[in-house]
C-alpha cells in the first residue's frame, strides 16, 4: 500500500528536524534555571555569611551565659535571651501543637461537613494575619486584664501564630495517606479513632513533623508579638507572670543602641538565634528520616525495591 | 423430545432460589436478601439475593461498573464509610442480620475479613505487627497467643516459610505477591468465618497470582470465600459457584462449571464468550 | 465485534461442512456399489483418506483453540462436540470403504439384495443426510429421526442375522452379514453424533449412551 507508506513518510518529515538547535535551547534553558536558583540563593547565602562573619567574634562562654551589662559597656551577654527564646518556643508549642494537630485531624478525618469547611476557611485566613495584630490581641486580653506583661501572654500570642500552620500541614499530611489503609483498618473491625491514631497518623508522621518544625521556625523569629506581651528584660526567667527576655527582642534592642560593642553583641545574638532554629530543624528531621518510619521513608524503600 | 431427558444426572441445585428444595442438606453461611445500594439516587446494586454455602468459594463476575464490588462491600458494611451510600436489605451471617439496628457493625465486621485489590499492608508496621494489627489494636495483648496466631495465619496464607526468619522486617519491603498474602494473613488473624476478596490477584504477576489461587483453594476447607474477579479463567479454576452481574442486577447464579459450559441466560453467554465487556 | 476466536471457529465449520459433503458422497457410492454392482472402491478410498486427513486437521485446530482462547459456553460445547462429530465422520468414511471392499471381494452381489436390505440402506442414506444437516443447522429435531432410523437398522440387523446363519447361499449370506454389520455401526455412530449435536444446543450430555451401551451387551 504505497499511498499509506508515502503518507507516513510525509508525517515523519513534519517533525522538527533541527535537533542540534533544540539541544542548544535545552542547554540554554537549563543554564537559565540554574542561574535563577543561584540568584535566589545569593541573598540568603550572603546573610548567613554576614551574620557569621560579624557575630562569630562576639561568641564566648560569658556572652552565652551572662546577663546584659550596662548599655554600651561591651560587657555581659545574652544568657536570659537565649533562655527566654527556648522557654517561649517550648511553651507555645505545648499550647499550639496539640490544638493544631487535633484541628488537623478533625478537618481531615471528620471533615466532610459545613462546620469543617468553615473551620478550614477561617484557618486559612488566620494563617495570613499580621503577627503584630495577634500581639495586640494578646496584649488586650491578657496583659491589660492581668495588669502586667507576662510569659503567659507571649506564649498565647505565639501559639495563635503556630496553630493554623500546624492544623493545615497536619490536615494535608493526613490526607496524603491513601484511603486504602483506612479501609483495611475498617475491614479489620477497628474503631475509627484507633484507625486514625494508630495507623493513619503513624503513616503521616513525617509530614506532620515538617509542619510543626515550620511553625517553630516561624515563631522563633517573631518579634512584634513579643514586644507587646513579654516586653523583654535583663534578668533570667523568674516567674510566668513577669516579663521575660527573648533573642529577637534582645537583637532589636541591641541594634538600636549607638555603641559599636552593642552592635557586635547584636550580631552575636543573631548568630545564636539562627543556630538554634537551624539546629532544631536539622536535628529533628535527621532523627525522623533515619527512624525508617513514616510514609516518606517507606516510599523511598518501595522505590528501591521496585528497581531491584 | 422425551428421549432426550432420560438418563440425566440431576444436580440442578440453584442456591439462590429459596423456594427450590434441595436434595443435599445445604448449610448457608451467609445470605444476602434483597440488597439494594444507591448512590445519590442511582442504584448501583438492584435487589440482589444470593446465598453462600459454607466452606465454598463463590465468584462474582461481570463487566466494569456492574455492581459486583459494590455488592461485595455490603457484606461487611464497608459502605458505612461512604458518604451518600444508601443500603437496604438484609445480610445474614448464621441467621443474624448485619444491618439490623441492634447489631454493632464493628463486632460483626470481625466475622468477615476483607482483602483488597491493591495490597495494602500498613506501611509503618513490621510483618509481625501487620498480622496482629487487628488483634493488638482490639486489645489482645498476650504475646504467646499473638505469636501462635501469627504463625497460624502466615502458614494459611502460604507466607510463613518465606518470612519466618525475619518477622520484624518492614511490610513494605516484601514483593507485591508477598504483600497480598500478608494482607490475607492479616485478615485471617482476626479469625473470621467469611473471607471477602476484591480482585485479589489483579495487581500481581502470573506467578504471584497462581500462589494466591492455590491459597484460596486451600482456605476453602475452612472458610466461606466470596471473590470478585474479572478473570473468568480464575473464576473457573477456583470457585464452586459463580454469579454474573450486569448493571446492578444479578443475572445468573449457578454452579461454576454449569454457568461457564451451559449458561441459561443469553446475556451471560454473551459476556463469558467475550461479546462485550 | 469479531473476537479473536472467530476466524478459527469459521475455519472449523468450513472443514466440518467439507467433511459432511464427503461423507454423504462416500456412503452413497458405497451403498450403490453393493446394490447396483459398480466397483467404486478406489474412489471411496480416496474420499475416506481425505476425510481422515480432515479429522486430524480438526483435532489440531480444536486443541489450538483450547490452548489459545480457553473458550467457554457455546464456543466450548461446539468445539468439544466437533471432535466427537469429526471422529464419527472419519468412521463413516472408513465403513463406506469397507462396504466397497465387500463388493470388490465378493464380486457383483446385486442379486443378493432383498427388501429389508433396500429399506435399511435407504434409512442409512437418510440418516447420514439428517446427521450432516442437523449439525450444519444445529437443529436437534432431526435427532429424533436419526434415533428412529437407527432403531430400525438395529432391528433388521438382529432379525436377519439368525436367518443368515440358516441360509444356503453362503456368498450372499456373508456379503449381507458384513453389510448389515457395517450399517449397524454406522447407525450407532450417527446416534453418538446426534447426541453431540444435542450437547451443543442444550448442554445435556450423552443422553443415548445408556441405551446404546446396553444393546452391545449380550441379548438374552
Amino acid at each position: 500500500m504505497n499511498s499509506i507508506q508515502d503518507r507516513r513518510q510525509e508525517y515523519r518529515s513534519l517533525f522538527k528536524q533541527n535537533v542540534a538547535k533544540r539541544l542548544l535551547v535545552d542547554k540554554a534553558v537549563r543554564i537559565i534555571v540554574f542561574l535563577c536558583v543561584i540568584i535566589a540563593i545569593i541573598p540568603l547565602g550572603s546573610i548567613l555569611v554576614e551574620v557569621f562573619k560579624n557575630g562569630l567574634t562576639a561568641i564566648s562562654i560569658e556572652f552565652l551565659t551572662e546577663t546584659p551589662g550596662s548599655a554600651g559597656s561591651g560587657e555581659g551577654g545574652i544568657g536570659p535571651a537565649i533562655q527566654g527564646t527556648l522557654i517561649i518556643i517550648g511553651l507555645s508549642s505545648i499550647i499550639g501543637v496539640p490544638i493544631g494537630v487535633m484541628s488537623g485531624i478533625f478537618l481531615s478525618e471528620y471533615g466532610d461537613n459545613a462546620l469543617a469547611r468553615f473551620v478550614r476557611f477561617f484557618n486559612d485566613v488566620f494563617m495570613e494575619f499580621p503577627s503584630i495584630i495577634l500581639g495586640i490581641f494578646a496584649f488586650l486580653i491578657i496583659v491589660l486584664v492581668l495588669g502586667h506583661f507576662s510569659v503567659w501572654a507571649g506564649a498565647f500570642a505565639l501559639s495563635l501564630i503556630m496553630f493554623p500552620i500546624v492544623a493545615r500541614t497536619t490536615e494535608e499530611s493526613l490526607k496524603m495517606v491513601p484511603m486504602t489503609y483506612r479501609e483495611a483498618g475498617t475491614a479489620l473491625g477497628l474503631k475509627k479513632w484507633v484507625i486514625t491514631f494508630r495507623i493513619v497518623i503513624s503513616a503521616a508522621k513525617s509530614g506532620m513533623v515538617t509542619g510543626i518544625l515550620l511553625s517553630v521556625s516561624r515563631i522563633g523569629g517573631e518579634t512584634a508579638p513579643l514586644i507587646m506581651t513579654i516586653l523583654g528584660s535583663s534578668q533570667f526567667f523568674s516567674s510566668m507572670d513577669t516579663p521575660m527576655d527573648a533573642l529577637p527582642l534582645r537583637i532589636w534592642r541591641l541594634s538600636l543602641l549607638p555603641y559599636d560593642s552593642a552592635q557586635l553583641q547584636g550580631w552575636g545574638a543573631a548568630l545564636v538565634l539562627i543556630i538554634i532554629i537551624l539546629g532544631i530543624n536539622l536535628g529533628i528531621r535527621y532523627y525522623f528520616m533515619n527512624k525508617k518510619n513514616g510514609l516518606i521513608g517507606q516510599l523511598i524503600k518501595q522505590r528501591r525495591n521496585a528497581t531491584k | 423430545m422425551t428421549a432426550l431427558t432420560t438418563n440425566l444426572p440431576s444436580m440442578e441445585a440453584s442456591p439462590f432460589a429459596p423456594s427450590e428444595s434441595s436434595t443435599i442438606d445445604t448449610k448457608y453461611k451467609m445470605i444476602a436478601e434483597n440488597v439494594t445500594v444507591s448512590y445519590g439516587g442511582i442504584d448501583a446494586v438492584k435487589n440482589v439475593t444470593m446465598k453462600f454455602k459454607e466452606k465454598s468459594v463463590t465468584a462474582l463476575i461481570g463487566p466494569s461498573g456492574c455492581g459486583k464490588t459494590t455488592f461485595l462491600r455490603c457484606l461487611n458494611r464497608m459502605h458505612d464509610m461512604t458518604k451518600n451510600a444508601k443500603v437496604t436489605g438484609k445480610v445474614m451471617i448464621d441467621d443474624i442480620d448485619l444491618y439490623s439496628k441492634e447489631i454493632d457493625p464493628i463486632y460483626h465486621r470481625r466475622k468477615v475479613g476483607m482483602v483488597f485489590q491493591k495490597p495494602n499492608p500498613f506501611p509503618t508496621m513490621s510483618i509481625y505487627d501487620n498480622v496482629t494489627a487487628g488483634l493488638r489494636l482490639n486489645g489482645v495483648r498476650d504475646k504467646k497467643i499473638l505469636d501462635e496466631i501469627v504463625e497460624d495465619s502466615l502458614k494459611m496464607a502460604y507466607l510463613w516459610d518465606e518470612v519466618k526468619n525475619d518477622l520484624k522486617k518492614s511490610a513494605i519491603e516484601l514483593s507485591g505477591g508477598q504483600q497480598q498474602r500478608l494482607c490475607i494473613a492479616r485478615a485471617l488473624a482476626i479469625q473470621p468465618e467469611v473471607l471477602l476478596m476484591d480482585e485479589p490477584a489483579s495487581a500481581l504477576d502470573p506467578i504471584a497470582t497462581q500462589k494466591i489461587e492455590e491459597t484460596i483453594i486451600e482456605l476453602k476447607n475452612d472458610y466461606t470465600i466470596i471473590i470478585v474477579t474479572h478473570n473468568m479463567q480464575q473464576a473457573i479454576r477456583v470457585s464452586d459457584y459463580t454469579g454474573f452481574m450486569y448493571l446492578g442486577d444479578l443475572i445468573e447464579f449457578r454452579e461454576t462449571k454449569k454457568l461457564f459450559t451451559d449458561p441459561k441466560d443469553e446475556l451471560t453467554a454473551k459476556y463469558v464468550q467475550g461479546h462485550f465487556g | 465485534m469479531t473476537r479473536l476466536i472467530d476466524p478459527s471457529l469459521h475455519k472449523l465449520s468450513f472443514i466440518m461442512s467439507e467433511m459432511g459433503d464427503m461423507v454423504i458422497e462416500s456412503i452413497s457410492l458405497a451403498i450403490d456399489s453393493y446394490l447396483t454392482g459398480t466397483n467404486t472402491k478406489d474412489k471411496v478410498l480416496k474420499l475416506s483418506d481425505a476425510i481422515r486427513a480432515k479429522y486430524f486437521e480438526v483435532e489440531d485446530l480444536t486443541f489450538d483453540m483450547l490452548l489459545k482462547y480457553q473458550p467457554v459456553a457455546d464456543d466450548f460445547r461446539l468445539i468439544r462436540s466437533s471432535t466427537e462429530i469429526s471422529y464419527a465422520f472419519s468412521r463413516f468414511g472408513r465403513y463406506a470403504y469397507d462396504i466397497t471392499l465387500v463388493r470388490d471381494l465378493f464380486g457383483d452381489v446385486s442379486e443378493c439384495t432383498n427388501a429389508s436390505l433396500i429399506e435399511s440402506t435407504k434409512k442409512v442414506k437418510h440418516m447420514i443426510k439428517s446427521a450432516v444437516l442437523s449439525f450444519a443447522e444445529l437443529d436437534v429435531r432431526k435427532a429424533v429421526e436419526i434415533r428412529e432410523d437407527e432403531k430400525f437398522i438395529d432391528r433388521i440387523y438382529r432379525e436377519r442375522l439368525p436367518k443368515l446363519i440358516e441360509s444356503t447361499n453362503t456368498r450372499c449370506a456373508l456379503a449381507e452379514a458384513l453389510l448389515l454389520r457395517y450399517l449397524e455401526r454406522i447407525g450407532d455412530h450417527a446416534v453418538f453424533m446426534s447426541d453431540a449435536i444435542n450437547y451443543i444446543v442444550t448442554g445435556k450430555h450423552r443422553p443415548s449412551e445408556e441405551r446404546i451401551a446396553s444393546h452391545t451387551k449380550t441379548e438374552n
